[in-house]
C-alpha cells in the first residue's frame, strides 16, 4: 500500500526533517507512527498525501509513485485517502451532517447521495442526534468523530491520521482509536500519528518509531527478527 | 465535470453572491463605471462617424465664377464641369442670390450691410460631389483641377471643419483605449481584491476540498463565475446609464446639429457594441479573478 525508499525532506534553509526513510505499509495494515515532537511524524504523512513534496527518494502509495504528483493525478491521490487531524479541521458555519458531505459533493457525488451517506457514517459514529449540530457546539470528541466521517464518506483505501487523540482526554482517546480499529476491520489501511505511547501499548500494533527524522525503531522488524 | 459537480459549483457561486452581496455590488459598481466611460467614448465615436458622414454627403464644393463669365460662356463651364466623373450637379448662385443668402445668414446683424452695393459678391457654382469621391484627398484634387478651369475665379470647399473633425474622431478612438485602458487595470484590481476576500472568506472550505480530492477546476469555477456574473451586471448598469444619458443629451441636443445626422437625432450604441460592452464585462470579470486566484489561492 504504502513504501518509501530513502526519502528525505529538508526545510528551509536547511533543516533536516527526514533522513533516509524507509518504509513499507501494507494493505488492510494498521501502524503507529511514533516519536516527540519534531521527530517528523506529521512531515511524513504530509508526504503521503502530497502537502509536502519529497526532497529525495521515491514514495509509492496504492501502485503510484507520486514523488512529484500534480494537478490531477495529486487529486485523484486525495479522493482515495481519507484525513483526521488534530485540531479536526471543521468549518465552523457548517453543521456536522454539511461538513461531511462537503467532502463527497466535492468530488462529484450528488447532493443527496451525499447526505445520506453522510448521514448513516455519522450514525455509525454515534452522532445521530448531532448531525444538525455546529461544530462548536460539539465536544472534542465529538469534533474528531464527525472529521473521522468525513474521512470516511468517500470510502478511501488508506486513513492518515495526524495526532487524532492529541486534544482529547484519555476515556476519548481509547474511544477514537477503537473506531479506527472497527475502521481497521474493512481492510482500510490505517496510519496514525501519535507520541501517545499509552494508548501504542494498549492497543498493541506495528509501531514505527521515529527520531530526529530516522526511523530508529519498528516494531514489525524487531518481530520477525525475533522470530527468525 | 460532471452534472452533480456543476450543481455543486452553481450553489457556490449563488451562496457567495449572497454571503458577500455588497462586496460584489460594488465591485459591478465599479465595473460599471469603467465600462460606461469607455462606452461613452464608444458612443461618441458612434455619433461623430454618423456627424461626420452627413456632413461628407452634403459635401460641395463653390467655384467663385470671375468677374462678366454669363451667357453662353457660363453655359459652357457648367457643361465642361458638368462632364467630370465627380461632379453630380451643378447649381447656378447668382449675385443677388448670394448676397440674399448672405444678409439671411447674418440674420440681425444684417443692417451692416445697408448702403453696400448688391452685386458685391460674385456668382458661383455649388458643385455637389459624387459620394466615392468625398473623400479628402479627391476633393482637394478635384478642387485643384477646377482652379484651372477658364472663367472660375476662386475655389473653396469646407477641407478644414472636415481635417478637424477626422481628427476629432481620432482623437476619441484614442482616448477611448487610453481612458479605458487605465479604467480597466484598476477595475481588474478591484475584481482581485474581492476575490482575494472570497478566498479569504472561505479558506476553510478550500483547504478542506483541497485535502479531500477536490481539482482545482472544482475549486477556481465558482470564482471565476462570479467574476463573470460581476462583469455582465456592471455591463448592464453602464449600459442603462449611457442610454440614460443619451436621453438627457438627446433633450438639449440644438437643433442645427441635428440636421447633419441621418436620423435627424442622437443615435444609441448598436446591437453589435452591446455585445461587445458585455463581452469586455465578462472578461474583465474572469480576468481579474484568474489573476487574483494566481496570486492568492495556496495549492
Amino acid at each position: 500500500m504504502i513504501q518509501l525508499f530513502r526519502v528525505s525532506k529538508v526545510y528551509p534553509p536547511n533543516y533536516l526533517a527526514l533522513t533516509d526513510i524507509h518504509l513499507q505499509v501494507k494493505k488492510g495494515e494498521f501502524v503507529f507512527l511514533s516519536g516527540p515532537s519534531g521527530a517528523g511524524k506529521t512531515t511524513l504523512l504530509k508526504l503521503l498525501f502530497r502537502a509536502e513534496e519529497a526532497a529525495g527518494g521515491q514514495i509509492i502509495v496504492s501502485g503510484r509513485n507520486i514523488t512529484r504528483l500534480k494537478g490531477a493525478g495529486l487529486a485523484r491521490l486525495r479522493q482515495e485517502i481519507g484525513l483526521v487531524f488534530q485540531d479536526f479541521k471543521l468549518i465552523p458555519y457548517m453543521t456536522a451532517l454539511e461538513n461531511v458531505a462537503l467532502a463527497a459533493e466535492v468530488i462529484g457525488t450528488s447532493k443527496r447521495e451525499s447526505k445520506s451517506k453522510a448521514f448513516h457514517l455519522l450514525r455509525e459514529l454515534g452522532l445521530k442526534d448531532k448531525y444538525d449540530a455546529f461544530p462548536p457546539a460539539l465536544s472534542g470528541g465529538e469534533q474528531q468523530r464527525v472529521a473521522i466521517a468525513r474521512a470516511l464518506v468517500n470510502d478511501p483505501t488508506l486513513v492518515l491520521a495526524d495526532e487524532p487523540t492529541g486534544n482529547l482526554d484519555p476515556e476519548m482517546a481509547e474511544e477514537i482509536i477503537r473506531l479506527f480499529l472497527r475502521i481497521h476491520e474493512r481492510q482500510t489501511t490505517i496510519l496514525i500519528a501519535t507520541h501517545d505511547t499509552r494508548l501504542m501499548k494498549q492497543f498493541n500494533q506495528r509501531v514505527v518509531l521515529l527520531q530526529r527524522g530516522r526511523i530508529m525503531e519498528d516494531s514489525e522488524l524487531v518481530e520477525s527478527e525475533n522470530t527468525s | 465535470m460532471t452534472l452533480s459537480q456543476v450543481a455543486f459549483v452553481l450553489r457556490r457561486v449563488f451562496g457567495s453572491l449572497r454571503d458577500l452581496f455588497w462586496t460584489h455590488f460594488l465591485t459591478s459598481g465599479t465595473m460599471a463605471m469603467t465600462l460606461f466611460v469607455f462606452g461613452g467614448f464608444l458612443l461618441l465615436q458612434e455619433n461623430l462617424t454618423r456627424l461626420f458622414s452627413g456632413w461628407s454627403n452634403q459635401l460641395q464644393i463653390f467655384a467663385y465664377l470671375e468677374e462678366g463669365v454669363k451667357g453662353s460662356e457660363l453655359q459652357s463651364i457648367r457643361k465642361r464641369l458638368q462632364s467630370y466623373p465627380e461632379v453630380e450637379s451643378i447649381r447656378y448662385v447668382s449675385k443677388k442670390e448670394a448676397w440674399e443668402n448672405f444678409r439671411r445668414d447674418l440674420g440681425a446683424q444684417s443692417s451692416v450691410l445697408e448702403g453696400l452695393e448688391e452685386g458685391l459678391l460674385p456668382s458661383s457654382l455649388e458643385i455637389t460631389v459624387k459620394k466615392p469621391y468625398r473623400e479628402r484627398s479627391r476633393v482637394a484634387e478635384l478642387a485643384n483641377r477646377l482652379k484651372g478651369e477658364k472663367g472660375v475665379g476662386a475655389v473653396e470647399y469646407p477641407e478644414e471643419w472636415i481635417e478637424k473633425l477626422s481628427m476629432l474622431l481620432l482623437a476619441v478612438q484614442w482616448a477611448k483605449w487610453i481612458f479605458g485602458g487605465f479604467l480597466f487595470m484598476a477595475s481588474l484590481l478591484i475584481v482581485g481584491s474581492t476575490v482575494k476576500l472570497a478566498i479569504m472568506a472561505r479558506q476553510q472550505e478550500i483547504e478542506i476540498m483541497q485535502l479531500v480530492g477536490a481539482s482545482q477546476g472544482m475549486i477556481k469555477a465558482p470564482f471565476v463565475i462570479e467574476g463573470m456574473i460581476q462583469g455582465m451586471v456592471g455591463a448592464s448598469f453602464s449600459i442603462l446609464f449611457l442610454w440614460l444619458l443619451l436621453l438627457v443629451l438627446s433633450a438639449r441636443l440644438p437643433s442645427s446639429l441635428g440636421i447633419f445626422l441621418p436620423t435627424g437625432r442622437l443615435h444609441f450604441l448598436d446591437l453589435w457594441h452591446v455585445v461587445y460592452l458585455f463581452s469586455l464585462g465578462w472578461m474583465l470579470g474572469a480576468a481579474g479573478t484568474l489573476f487574483s486566484l494566481r496570486r492568492f489561492l495556496r495549492t
